[in-house]
């Protein structure tokens, strides 16, 4: 690959590099669907962060299809899937909290989700 | 490295951070995948072009047109293009509305991402591990470190970057601001307040930082 020239830097910055596919792929899941987070341990770094590995939430939203790391960056391909948005209530990650405590929303693949 | 104001002996070697960075940006250079002056253009881009400015505009505009922050809310990425704000780690955007009831906050807890176009670079604290791990674990005792403390009643919502969405917070349009025109109301849109760890200025509270 040719290194960038400070000539086309701004160009190259404005076009960005989305990770979306157009590609048509079906949703696993549907907004509202309660899910797990599949408890995966593999050598090395995935995008499920650990603190939710097993843990169970509700699809809040379906941010369409994207590139799924994993395998891209494995060099095994896109494996294009949905990402969903999925709230996960305070008190089911950490335990019964003080009132109040809100959700965390964690971008998650299908691949990474089951039903619960 | 940062230099300047330090009592310690000017013979001491470098790190070994900043000598594996020299080590990596010769051979970057050496073997021609890297071109140094590309990289002034990026760091001047992200020192003196693209900042929380950005995303400063793209609240007021928000808080002036009703339309436009419909637009906002549906179509993030689009809205903000509207301003001319585009591009690298902005691709996917998603900007997220606080209200009454909902404070919403944003963390990268596995690295540092964050919507460049808008905010250009993350702070050194948010891509720091206690940052990282607390905003997940106790939202409200960070925004207490920030000066920020809510009502109970109010939900805190952590959104959690782990994909390739990059989310901006909407800040509530302080009080008092009804009569202010859009560049007046840019000024009191703060960085901390697009991330959630603060919220916009009210007037006469100075500039925004």
């Amino acid at each position: 690959m040719p290194a960038l020239k400070a000539a086309d830097v701004e160009q190259a910055l404005r076009k960005g590099g989305s990770a979306r596919v157009d590609v048509d792929v079906a949703p696993k899941f549907k907004p509202g669907q309660r899910v797990a987070v599949r408890n995966l341990n593999p050598l090395g770094h995935i995008r499920a962060p650990r603190y939710v590995r097993g843990r169970s939430g509700t699809i809040d939203r379906d941010h369409g299809v994207f590139v799924f790391p994993d395998t891209h960056a494995a060099g095994t391909g896109k494996s294009p899937q949905h990402v969903y948005s999925v709230r996960f209530e305070a008190s089911d990650v950490w335990g019964p909290g003080p009132p109040g405590d809100g959700a965390i929303y964690i971008d998650l693949w299908d691949d990474y989700l089951e039903p619960a | 490295m940062p230099s300047g104001d330090h009592g310690h002996d000017h013979s001491d070697v470098p790190s070994d951070l900043a000598l594996r960075v020299k080590a990596l940006e010769s051979l970057l250079v050496e073997k021609g995948l890297v071109d140094p002056a590309a990289l002034d253009v990026l760091i001047d881009t992200y020192e003196t072009k693209v900042g929380p400015r950005n995303g400063a505009k793209v609240v007021a505009r928000a808080w002036s047109d009703p339309a436009y922050k419909m637009r906002l809310l549906s179509a993030g990425g689009k809205a903000i293009a509207e301003l001319g704000f585009k591009g690298r780690q902005g691709e996917d955007m998603v900007v997220l509305e606080n209200t009454d009831t909902t404070h919403n906050m944003v963390v990268c807890t596995l690295c540092s991402c964050y919507p460049w176009p808008v905010l250009g670079l993350p702070p050194v604290w948010y891509k720091a591990a206690p940052y990282r791990a607390r905003a997940v674990r106790d939202p409200r005792g960070v925004l207490k470190d920030f000066g920020v403390t809510l009502p109970e009643n109010v939900e805190i919502r952590v959104w959690d970057s782990t994909a390739e969405l990059r989310y901006l917070v909407l800040p509530q349009r302080p009080p008092g601001t009804e009569a202010m025109s859009e560049e007046n109301l840019a000024a009191l849109v703060t960085r901390d307040s697009m991330i959630g760890t603060g919220l916009a200025k009210t007037p006469g509270q100075g500039e925004a930082t």
